[in-house]
Parts: structure tokens; C-alpha cells; sequence
């Protein structure tokens, strides 16, 4: 989230779109609630109408994976009747930067330049800006850069500034603007409702609202969920939102933002950790075979030319610094090469395909840390055969899940499964003390309350153990080398047992000198300024830092601002900056420069989180800009988003696997076989699709749309939810939603079971018969669609289902992030 | 403490059943455990479970009607103790197991002074009490008039994350209930109502219902069993003498107000219980013996009106 | 670390007369009975916590009772949840303990498994096993996959990369977790690692 849940209350609109947040982070509601109270008009765009629909004032229907057909002909109403915020869309985006005279997309073909079919990618060259002038930095000493030639720092050609060639009246073709206008003009309201399913005067109604955001002095918020991002173009649908925000000047603002509502106690966490193949904590990347080889093409291909990430040799050297402890040093590039390098483009290791290498019996071991794949993965038939390939499994879990007991599956013969598989009993989270944060970025504690049952054990445990058990393995007998495993730094110990509290400093960061974990005295950091690249400071996770600052009492998680619990809040705004810390840098609202105009006057009296006063800034929030340097405050200027080298915001971006501006696609299966805005039809660059597993199916076979998602009574796998009486009595099973009209052409009534297939599988589900699922006309075709919840499997005590949803979805991808599609394919359905 | 009441505005409910977990949590309730062969049936629709029993005190209801500016009116309502002012389940309650909480006007229950004759369930003009078999006892909403006792909310309400439910002074519920109500027909639900200002004898559960009375569940215009006042006459002959509460039990079988097969007889002063129709003792107040208390009970019960069940 | 904010709770004063209600009347379920009169928290100690579900990051408080878990409800001093749980939130407590609907007995949650378990090749059913003999176990066969896949130079270049073991998970744990997680897998060369925030 760029902001947090309490700022809900400051929108004046609130668009709901791939999010049924009052069901599933029914806390939303709350916020929303308020903000409702006080005028804020309301609109859910859904499938279906949902429990967040009933709160809201407007309700839109919309076929499942469509999003960017509506969100693309929202950009065009917003330029055809001129509501777009002209200072802001000016001052603060590349709206006026000219593009590579190469740039183009086609129309015809559905294809941006630079494709190259045979590998179904994109070369970006073409999606640059023109450059008008270059610069370098100063790393003479007394330079701004000098920092970068200082003893220590590992050496590295500074990167060039290209200054971007502008033009401030918008008017030159190639500028990023007169692109983007041209490209959403085809995106008319005709054929966005006929794409999407809609009605044009509800579509009208939902545009005309949310666009008088645009009024410098308004703020809408856009929330969504991963109804926007499990497709095969989610991250171009969360980029179209992006954009919809800058257009209306939304981003930065109280009331404001781009927020994904993240759906796992400590995803937000998961996601800083770069838990994930391709990253490093704290949003760097991890080393690949390609552009990241070695230490300095690391820091020569990730260290932007402009802006704060400037720095970013200082973070991955303290992150190394950290890592590795006295092992790193400058002469063995910190330990670098320690680290795996990835392969080329990171794509062949995350999730769908880790499947696939385990049916080549090229993953041989597996471990899930309270992840159950057999359930939550898409085509979970596959998956269980799959996972059959295993030599061993090791599930670290409360419960046992469907993936500890893929081999007890109603399909499955146990007999002929030779996996070996461990299930070690967790603790839960109030048998434990640490650090979780929410989609706000709020960094808080937890109190230990209880102790674990029986042989239970925290999750850091767990990992202590086996660690120690490894590495004495390795310092024993050797082996394929051994110097990553006994090099790393393993000293998170108090009083001779593991503890989260040394993690904690670690995860802050601390200067290395004056420093000694095995004594409990650490000389922490403050704030990420003070990191340096010289190895003079080890720090996991940069955005962190300050979160556990106290030097004096580093044992102590009350004495940390992490735990603070004040209530003051000054701006009025809810921003509550005493209560925990937020990270990055304590702020509460990202961009929050882009509240103000180019003059630092905020753009509404009574949303106010910084103002230039005409001698220095005043502030409720924490600037997310240069507010000050050395002291001396620094005056306005455009520089609102100095997380990007360019400092401003990107309407077109050449940071994208598919394309530099969101382009609708039809989903991998969909019920229609036109799409009329391009001849691409679905993504060009869809991954995934050619796996034999896929089985992709056509809408002659099964012409039914269908959906899947959460219910606020469950939650995921079921895994914790279903192992509560009251939860299982409040929703006793997962179930279809489908319209009364095609319920009557099944011949399906209420208490009926229905059975759903596609190629992929079959499952058989309770039914609910709801007119809050309505047919819709796709492209002048009668079309149905369908939802299912998916929280049930075979595996727990007191509720079960032999029938797995998941069976039934898609194991495609989307070519950025490689999430899956669970949000938009094809099934039959019949009376079972 | 002044007259307390819940107040729930269906407008900002979003139907989660937080306040359905949080009853049965905080008054350790139990749900069925069953396996999967015995799991508890789906509805079919959102509302689960599908009422009251002996060991819920809380649902909330689902209702869907086509119309309206969406479309769809999906009305979300709550299905429990409406606390009423002249309430009728306290009035008939022979064993003092259910009565008002002179602090807030609550009508709270004592499951260990109840007797199982499950007059209140028959009195009740909204059918909220239910009869918990297993335990002899039964069960409805306490108003968590232990928690308001010590500066707490009912559970119900604490939990609830919409905000839709409040709890307050009963007066201040009253008048935002109506203000309530009124900004909701400015803003196109002509049919929002506040209720429970003056429903029988004025409830403590105030609602304001988005689409109406009947759409959310609510009775229109709740009326009280005319035979639940007969009982007030038996009320000061049933109370002047120890051991008469079973006398006035028995009076009521022959009202006809509720004739249950395994009754229980309730001795206000000693606290025991007996079974009506095996004569045993089955629950011990204040550690008389066995036999006195039978004696004592068993020698107040007529024998002709409905005490022995023939 | 215990944070008793409203003292109370202590305050009142009141004998514990039944830790569970329905405890003491469990042998015969025809007696069940409210602990009528007794204030459920009484002598509990709080300590707040972070609920498990969705990342609103809802505040929660666990009431403690010699050293047991006796009630869990939002934090009412938390910024955003105001004292607020949803129906998942609301009934956290369960994830340890559950009411026996046959005899009204508080007892432990039956779903939870509490002990390590393994399951040999071909075997239809899970046996026990030690925390020591799994730990000892696992260790031997992460070394044996590791040795057996592991790629250190690649076309020249140092890799050091584990191919054959992936590690999934993460979003569930706490971020000290998250990290000795990452930290171990990526010390042993893991490069097929993943986590919620994929799907």
C-alpha cells in the first residue's frame, strides 16, 4: 500500500476493483465506513455483486480479467473530458518526455516494437526516452558522489545520467503523452462494455465518479487484491491503476494512493525479505548469470543514475557486510560470490514451473514453511504427482496439510510413493515473540502469551536446529562447497539460545565496530542514511532501519519504536506516527511530496501532510523527498517521486516484461473469441502456456467463466480456519455461486451438488444460487459466469472436502511477476 | 448506570459474523466438531449456521431481493436477543434463570437457576431463546452484562470492525438510530427504519434497518403471547411461598404456554433442580440433602395440572 | 513484556472459581453451568499480539491465566482495529483451544499436530518421530541433495547454486523468521525459493 488502512477515511471516492475487502480485510471496512459517513461516494467493480458491494453506493459488473479494457477506458474518459490534474500529470510524470522515435505499437497485431516471437519477448530499447543532455557524478573528494571512490567501496563505473528530452506543452507526437492519449483513444465506451459485460450507463456513472477525483483538492483511492493481480497481465493491471492515479493526481495524497490490500499476516514482510527467487531483501536484486555476475555488475546495472537508489551500493554491501560477518571483506568482493546466482531471468525457479523440475526429478527436496502448494497451487492434480517425485518433504505447519498428505489424496496410492516426509509442529503466533508488518508497511511486535503445546516449536527454532545440524555435517565431512554454508554468519543467540531479538538488530542494521552480538552490545543504526558501502556497516534490510534504534537496551523490544503505542496525531489525518514504526524511514504515506504543487502548496487546505512554508518545509509525515540537505532545507521542485532515477512518475514505462502501457488481453481461457482493440488476442508473452500439465481448454468445450475467491468466514488452504469449530459452523463448506438463469438451463436447484471440470480436473461442490451473479453480453454473446471458493481439501480433522477448486485452475503466468491465473478460466458445470 | 442498549446499523454491516465468532468465543460456546461426515449442513446461502440453537445465541441473517439502485438489496441481519423492555421470557421464567439486569435494563440469564421448562422459548415474541438438551438449560443472549459490569462492551460489539454495532446509553442509541435512518432515506433507501424505540415496551436492541423491517429479518410489529400476562397474575402467588414456583408451573402447563416432556423443577431457595418426571434430584443448590429437597418440592407439585405428565 | 492496561482486571479482586466454564462440570454434562458470578478475566495478565490472517494488522489481546490462553479479543487501543477482530480474528483462541460440544470441556484443539511426524516411503500413515532423530534425518538428506545437485562453476562463472532443493513459504512466519529462513536457503545454494506473495 502507498498508504495505510486508517488513511481510508480521507478519500472522497473509493474504487473497489479485484478487491472484496470488507470480506477480506474486513478491518477495510471500518475506515471505509468513515470516509462513507463523511460523503465519500463509493464504487465496487466486481464479477459479482459481493458483501463489500452491499456497503458501497455503486455497483459494476465485470467479466473476471478484463480490468485493463476498464481501467484503459477510464484514461480515456479522463482526457476526452479533460478531468485529468494538468500540474501534476506536468510537473510530476514523464507526460512531457519524448520517446525513442522507434516507439510503436500495433494495433493490428496487439504487439508494442521490439517484439521477437520466437522467445516471446520484448527487447525495451524502443520504450526509452530521447536524451538531451548527459551528466556524471562527482566522486572527487568533497564531490556529492564521493563516497562512491572511498577506500572499502567495491570499485564500479558510476552510472551516466541521461537528462530526458522534455517538452512542456505536450504537443510533440512522440512525447509520452500524445502516445498515451492515442493509445487509450480506441478504448471507447462501446467497446470497453462490450469487452467487459457491462451496461454503458453504469460504466458512465462509475467513470463520471471516480474521475471527479481529479479535482486537485480531492483524493480517490483505488484498493485492490489479487483479483487484479492473479493473471496472466496482473502487473499491467496494478500498472493501469498506476497510472489512472497520476492522470487524477491521487498518488501521494491523504485519502490517495495505489493500495494493495496484501492477504497474509506478514506478506508485506515476506515480500521486503525478497523471499523470492529472483530477489534480495529490501528491493534489490538477487545475483544472476547475466547483468548482476559479479559485484560490480551488480552495482553497475542496479545503481540508478539519479534519485535516492543512488545508494543502493551502500545497502547490498551492508546487506553482504551483515550476511557473511568478518568473512566479508573488500579483497573477497564481501563475499559475493557465496551467494547463488540465480539463472537468466529468474523465471525458470518460482513456483509454477519449481513443479515441472520436480516432475523432471530435478528438485529432489522441498520445503514448505507454512505453505501449502497441494491446495493454493494452480493445477493442483498436477501438483500432487508432481510432489510424488520427491525424495523427501519437510512441512513446518500447525496442522497437517494437504501438502504434508498429498499422498494420502483420494486420488493418490501411498503405496507407490517413495517421498519421505517430515511434518514439524509449529508454534502459533501468540506461542512466540516477534516482528510482523501489515499492508501499511506498519513494523509491529509480538508478545510472547503462552507457551507452545506439547513439542511444539517457533519457526526460528526450527530453522536454528536444523541449521546447526547442517552446517556440523559440513564441518564434519565436507562436501559440494562448503564455505557458503560455514561462512555465513550465525550469531542471533542470547544467553546461548536462538532468539529473535539479534535477528531484530540485524534486520535494523549496526555499525560493525562497536559491536559484539555474543555480549548483547550493538551500536545500531538510526536511519538509513548513516549505511555506508565501505563495509563500515552490516544491515539486512535497509527500509527497515530505525525500527530498533535503541543502542541502550537492544534486548529490550518495549524500548524499541517498533512497540511504541502512542496516539497523537496531529494532522488530524490518522496518520499516528507515535504508534509503531512504518517503514520506509517511519513514513505513513508514500510520495507524499505529490500532496503539494510544484510550489510545495498542498493541493487541498485539509489534507495536509507537508507544506513549503518559504523558508523550509513543515511536515506531519516524513518527507519522501529531499526535504533538507546538510541542515538547510531545499525548496520545491519536481522531484516527487525520487524512488525512480527520473523523479518522476512513469505514465509510460520501460520497465515492464509486456509492454510499456497496459494493453487489454483476453485471459489464457476465455468464454469469447474476439478481442476487439487488438489482434493479439491474449498476452503475446504469456509464460507457462506450452507445459503438457496446462491442458488449456476452448470455450466450445467449456463456455462457462469462471472465478475463484475467499470468503471472510475462511481463510487460504483452510489450514488454520477450518481447525476452528466456530469458523466451520459459520461457513461449513466451499461452494459454486452461480445466476438462477444458469441454474435453471443446468437443472440445478438449492441443496443440489454440482460437479465442475475442465481438462485440468474435476470438483465437486456445494452450490449457491444467487442473483448477485448475473449472465452478461461479451462481445454480443450471452455469457455465464461462475465463482467458487477454494478453502476445503482432504486433509484436517473437522472439516473436509475430497474435491479440490484448484484442480481447476490454470498453472499459466504472468510474464512480470509470474503469478498465477486463478481469476479468470473455463469449466462446465452439472448437476451432481 | 444509565439504560443501556446495543445499537446496530444494518447500513454499515458487512455481514462478516465477526460478532457470531466473538459470542460464541467469549461465552465458550462450543460448535460442532465433528468429522467431516457429520459437519454441519450448508444453507445454501451465507447464512450459517441456519439459527438459534442451544449453543448459538447469535446469527446473522442473509436476505437477497432483486431491485433497487444495484440491483440487489442483499439485506444482512442479526437474529438474537432483542432485550425487551416489557420482556416477556423474564416474566414467565418461573426459576428467576432469566431477569433484567437492574443496571442496564439487559435481560440477562442465570443458566444455573434454569429449570428447562422452555417458557421463555414459547413466550418469546422474537423465538430467540433455544432449548441447549444436553445441558438441561436454556440459552440466549446475556446481553454480556458481565463484561458491562467491568467497563467492557458485549463481546458482539467490541468485535465488530465495520462499526455497525455500538453500545451506549440507551437513549443516545435511540435518537442515532433515528438520525440514522433519516440519512439513509436522503440518500435513496425509502424504506430505512429505526427499530426497537418502542417494540415491546422498548427493546435494547436498537436497529436501523436499510431496507426495512421485514427485509432484515425483524418483525413489524412484535406482539407479546396474551397468556404471558396471565402469568404476572400467578407471579406474587408463585413467590410468596417457597416452593410454590413449581405450583405456578404447573398453572402454566394448563395455559398451555409451554408443555415440555422433560421438565425440570426449580427451587428458588435451596438452588436445586429436579427432574419433573423421574422425581430425582438431578442438580444440588446449597448442599441440602437429597432427600429433604425432594420432599420439599415434590410435596408443592399438583398432581392433577399437568405435573405428572400421564 | 506483559502489558496490564486495565489493572482492573486484577482489581477485582474476585476468588478464580472455575478456570474454564465449563470445567468443572464436565463429568456430567446434564449440570453444565455458566461460571455464573465469576468475571471471566479475572487475575489474567494481557499481552497485545498481531492477529494471523489478512495483513490489516489488527491489534489483539491475550488474556492469561496461569499460564494459559483464557480469551483473545481486538486490542482496543490499536490504531486500526479499535478493539475489532473479524470472525476469523474473533475466534484466534481456537487455533488452541476448542469447547467440546459433547461435554462443554475446554480442551486442546484436536487439528493441531504437536509432535513430529514422518512418513516413510510407501507407508500409508504417518508414525512419530523425535525432534532429534527428524532434525538429525532432514540435515543428512539436505546434505545428500545438496552435494549430489550442486552446481559451483557454471560456463566459467561461480555460481554455487543447490538445484535440487526448493523452499517455499514464508508470509506466515514473523520477519526474524523470514530472515534465518532465507539465510539458511540461500547459504546452501537454494535458488528456487518462494513465497505467498507469488500466488
Amino acid at each position: 500500500m502507498t498508504s495505510h488502512w486508517c488513511d481510508f477515511q480521507n478519500a472522497d471516492v473509493i474504487l473497489h476493483c479485484g478487491s472484496n475487502s470488507a470480506e477480506n480485510h474486513p478491518v477495510s471496512a471500518k475506515w471505509l465506513n468513515r470516509a462513507h459517513e463523511r460523503g465519500a461516494k463509493w464504487i465496487v467493480v466486481d464479477p459479482r455483486y459481493t458483501r463489500t458491494a452491499e456497503l458501497a453506493d455503486i455497483y459494476c459488473p465485470i467479466r473476471s480479467g478484463t480490468d485493463i479494457a476498464f481501467y484503459g477506458g477510464l484514461c480515456n474518459y479522463i482526457i476526452e473530458h479533460d478531468l485529468w490534474q494538468h500540474d501534476y500529470v506536468l510537473n510530476y510524470t514523464n507526460a512531457s518526455y519524448l520517446l525513442d522515435p522507434d516507439y510503436g505499437f500495433d494495433p493490428a497485431t496487439g504487439l508494442y516494437s521490439g517484439f521477437d516471437a520466437d522467445s516471446a519477448t520484448y527487447s525495451n530499447r524502443s520504450w526509452h526516452y530521447q536524451v538531451e543532455s548527459e551528466s556524471h557524478w562527482d566522486t572527487a573528494p568533497g564531490g556529492a558522489y564521493a563516497w562512491a571512490a572511498a577506500p572499502g567501496v567495491p570499485a564500479f563505473t558510476p552510472p551516466t545520467v541521461e537528462h530526458p528530452k522534455r517538452d512542456m506543452t505536450l504537443a510533440d507526437p512522440l512525447c509520452v503523452w500524445q502516445q498515451f492519449k492515442k493509445h487509450y483513444s480506441r478504448y471507447d465506451l462501446d467497446t470497453v462494455c462490450a469487452i467487459c459485460g457491462m451496461d454503458k450507463e453504469t460504466l458512465e456513472l462509475v467513470y463520471a465518479t471516480y474521475a471527479a477525483s481529479g479535482a486537485p483538492d480531492k483524493s480517490g483511492t483505488i484498493l485492490y487484491a489479487l483479483g487484479q493481480t492473479q493473471h496472466t497481465y496482473g502487473a499491467q493491471n496494478t500498472r493501469a491503476m498506476c497510472i489512472v492515479q497520476l492522470l487524477l493526481g491521487n498518488i501521494g495524497m491523504a485519502g490517495g494512493g495505489v493500495n494493495a490490500l496484501r492477504g497474509e499476516p506478514n506478506v508485506q514482510g515476506a515480500t521486503d525479505m525478497g523471499m523470492m527467487v529472483n530477489e534480495h531483501p529490501a528491493y534489490l536484486k538477487w545475483p544472476n548469470t547475466t547483468d548482476r555476475k559479479s559485484l560490480r555488475d551488480w552495482m553497475e546495472s542496479q545503481t540508478y543514475a539519479d534519485g535516492y537508489y543512488t545508494n543502493k551500493p551502500k545497502f547490498l554491501v551492508s546487506s553482504l557486510k551483515e550476511w557473511w560477518g568478518e568473512h566479508a571483506t573488500a579483497d573477497n568482493d564481501y563475499g559475493y560470490d557465496w551467494w547463488p546466482k540465480v539463472h537468466a531471468g529468474g523465471l525458470a525457479d518460482t513456483i509454477i514451473p519449481s513443479f515441472e523440475m520436480m516432475e523432471q526429478g530435478k528438485i529432489r527436496g522441498y520445503f514448505n514453511w507454512g505453505m501449502n502448494p497441494a491446495n493454493s497451487a494452480p493445477n493442483t492434480a498436477n501438483v500432487r504427482q508432481c510432489m510424488s517425485n520427491l525424495d523427501w518433504l519437510v512441512v513446518v505447519d500447525q496442522v497437517a496439510t494437504e501438502s504434508a498428505t498429498f499422498w494420502k489424496a483420494p486420488d493418490m496410492d501411498p503405496a507407490s510413493i517413495d517421498t519421505t516426509v517430515f511434518l514439524l509442529p509449529c508454534a502459533l503466533i501468540f506461542e512466540k515473540p516477534g516482528l510482523i508488518l501489515n499492508s501499511g508497511r506498519w513494523i509491529q511486535y509480538r508478545h510472547q502469551a503462552v507457551e507452545p503445546w506439547d513439542e511444539a516449536k517457533p519457526d526460528y527454532e526450527i530453522c536454528d536446529l536444523l541449521w546447526r545440524e547442517i552446517r556440523a555435517l559440513y564441518e564434519a565431512e565436507g562436501g559440494a562447497n562448503p564455505a557458503p554454508v560455514l561462512n555465513a554468519k550465525w550469531d542471533y543467540y542470547v544467553d546461548g539460545k536462538i532468539d529473535p531479538r539479534p535477528v531484530a538488530w540485524a534486520l535494523n542494521g549496526y555499525r560493525v565496530d562497536g559491536t559484539d552480538f555474543a555480549r548483547a552490545e550493538v551500536d545500531l543504526c538510526s536511519g538509513y542514511g548513516e549505511l555506508a558501502a565501505d563495509g563500515s556497516t552490516a544491515c539486512a534490510m535497509w527500509i527497515y532501519t530505525g525500527f530498533w534504534a535503541n543502542s541502550e537496551a537492544p534486548l529490550d523490544p518495549e524500548k524499541q519504536a517498533c512497540c511504541r503505542r502512542g496516539h497523537e496525531d496531529p494532522s488530524g489525518l490518522g496518520l499516528y506516527s507515535n504508534w509503531s514504526f512504518s517503514w520506509p524511514s517511519n513514513r505513513r504515506i508514500l510520495y507524499n511530496r505529490a500532496s503539494a504543487d510544484p510550489a510545495g502548496r498542498p493541493w487541498s487546505a485539509d489534507k495536509v501532510l507537508v507544506e513549503w512554508t518559504g523558508e523550509a518545509w513543515k511536515t506531519f509525515d516524513q518527507p519522501d523527498f529531499v526535504a533538507a540537505q546538510g541542515g538547510v532545507p531545499v525548496p520545491p521542485n519536481d522531484n516527487a517521486f525520487f524512488m525512480l532515477w527520473e523523479q518522476n512518475a512513469r505514465l509510460e514505462s520501460y520497465a515492464m516484461e509486456d509492454g510499456p502501457l497496459p494493453e487489454h488481453y483476453e485471459p489464457f481461457e476465455s468464454p469469447t473469441d474476439v478481442n476487439p482493440l487488438n489482434g493479439a488476442f491474449s498476452s503475446p508473452c504469456i509464460r507457462f502456456a506450452d507445459y503438457p500439465s496446462t491442458k488449456r481448454g476452448t470455450n466450445e468445450e467449456y463456455p462457462i467463466a469462471a472465478t475463484t475467491y475467499s470468503v471472510v468466514e475462511h481463510w487460504q488452504t483452510g489450514g488454520q480456519t477450518r481447525m476452528c469449530p466456530a469458523l466451520i459452523e459459520a461457513m461449513p463448506t466451499q461452494f459454486i455461486e452461480l445466476s438462477p438463469e444458469l441454474a435453471a438451463e443446468k437443472g440445478i436447484k438449492a441443496g443440489d451438488k454440482v460437479r465442475v471440470w475442465n481438462n485440468r480436473g474435476s470438483a465437486v461442490v456445494d452450490c449457491v444460487i444467487t442473483h448477485r451473479f448475473k449472465p452478461m453480453t461479451v462481445n454480443g454473446k450471452l455469457t455465464h459466469l461462475v465463482g467458487m471458493t477454494h478453502h476445503f481439501g482432504w486433509a484436517g480433522v473437522y472439516a473436509t472436502s475430497e474435491s479440490m477448486v484448484n484442480d481447476l485452475t490454470p498453472n499459466v503466468g504472468d510474464p512480470n511477476t509470474q503469478v498465477p491465473e486463478y481469476k479468470a478460466f473455463l469449466v462446465d458445470i452439472e448437476k451432481a | 448506570m444509565a439504560e443501556k442498549a446495543i445499537l446496530f446499523d444494518t447500513s454499515q454491516c458487512s455481514g462478516c459474523k465477526g460478532c457470531q465468532a466473538a459470542c460464541k468465543c467469549w461465552n465458550d460456546l462450543p460448535s460442532p466438531t465433528a468429522l467431516n461426515a457429520d459437519a454441519p449442513s450448508f444453507t445454501g446461502t451465507y447464512q450459517n449456521p441456519p439459527d438459534l440453537s442451544g449453543v448459538t445465541r447469535l446469527v446473522m441473517t442473509f436476505s437477497e431481493e432483486q431491485g433497487g439502485p444495484k440491483g440487489i438489496k442483499w439485506a444482512f441481519g442479526r437474529r438474537s436477543c432483542q432485550h425487551c423492555g416489557d420482556a416477556p421470557c423474564a416474566t414467565i421464567c418461573p426459576a428467576g434463570a432469566i431477569f433484567v439486569d437492574e443496571a442496564t435494563g439487559l435481560v440477562t440469564t442465570d443458566a444455573a437457576r434454569c429449570i428447562g421448562c422452555r417458557f421463555c422459548a414459547s413466550a418469546c415474541p422474537f423465538d430467540v431463546p433455544r432449548y441447549a438438551g444436553d445441558r438441561g438449560v436454556i440459552n440466549k443472549c446475556t446481553g454480556c452484562v458481565d463484561r458491562v459490569a467491568n467497563g467492557l462492551a458485549p463481546a458482539c460489539v467490541t468485535t465488530c470492525q465495520p462499526g455497525a454495532l455500538s453500545f451506549g446509553d440507551r437513549d443516545e442509541m435511540v435518537a442515532r438510530a433515528e438520525e440514522r435512518a433519516a440519512v439513509l432515506r436522503e440518500r435513496g433507501y425509502a424504506d430505512a427504519v429505526a427499530y426497537g424505540a418502542d417494540e415491546v415496551g422498548g427493546l435494547h436492541v436498537i436497529q436501523v434497518l436499510k431496507y426495512g423491517a421485514a427485509a432484515h429479518g425483524q418483525r413489524p410489529d412484535p406482539a407479546v403471547n396474551p397468556a404471558v400476562q396471565l402469568t404476572q397474575v400467578m407471579k406474587p402467588v408463585t413467590g410468596a411461598v417457597t416452593g410454590l414456583t413449581v405450583a405456578g408451573l404447573a398453572a402454566m402447563f394448563a395455559l398451555g404456554a409451554g408443555y415440555k416432556r422433560d421438565r425440570r423443577a426449580y427451587n428458588p431457595a435451596t438452588g436445586d433442580t429436579l427432574d419433573v418426571d423421574t422425581r430425582e434430584v438431578i442438580k444440588h443448590g446449597d448442599g441440602q440433602d437429597t432427600e429433604s429437597v425432594k420432599e420439599h418440592i415434590l410435596e408443592n407439585l399438583p398432581r392433577r395440572k399437568g405435573g405428572d405428565h400421564e | 513484556m506483559t502489558l496490564s492496561r486495565r489493572g482492573f482486571f486484577k482489581a477485582t479482586g474476585a476468588a478464580l472459581a472455575a478456570t474454564m466454564a465449563y470445567e468443572v462440570t464436565a463429568a456430567s454434562p446434564a449440570l453444565a453451568v455458566e461460571a455464573s458470578g465469576d468475571w471471566k478475566l479475572v487475575n489474567t495478565e494481557e499481552y497485545t499480539n498481531i492477529c494471523c490472517y489478512c495483513a490489516g494488522g489488527c491489534g489483539s489481546l491475550c488474556s492469561v491465566r496461569d499460564g494459559e490462553l483464557v480469551n483473545l479479543e481486538g486490542d482496543p487501543d490499536h490504531p486500526i482495529n479499535e478493539g475489532g477482530l473479524c470472525p476469523k480474528g474473533a475466534a484466534m483462541l481456537q487455533l488452541r483451544n476448542v469447547v467440546d460440544p459433547a461435554t462443554g470441556a475446554v480442551s486442546k484443539n484436536a487439528d493441531r499436530v504437536t509432535k513430529p511426524l514422518v512418513r516413510r516411503p510407501g507407508a500409508a500413515d504417518w508414525e512419530p518421530i523425535s525432534w532429534h532423530d527428524a532434525i538429525k534425518e532432514i540435515a543428512r538428506k539436505v546434505k545428500e541433495t545438496r552435494d549430489a545437485t550442486f552446481v559451483e562453476v557454471e560456463d566459467g562463472l561461480t555460481v554455487n547454486r543447490c538445484e535440487g532443493i526448493a523452499s517455499l513459504g514464508g508470509s506466515q512466519q514473523n520477519s526474524e523468521e523470514e530472515y534465518l529462513i532465507l539465510k539458511m536457503m540461500r547459504s546452501l545454494g537454494l535458488v528456487a525459493i518462494d513465497n505467498q506473495a507469488r500466488v
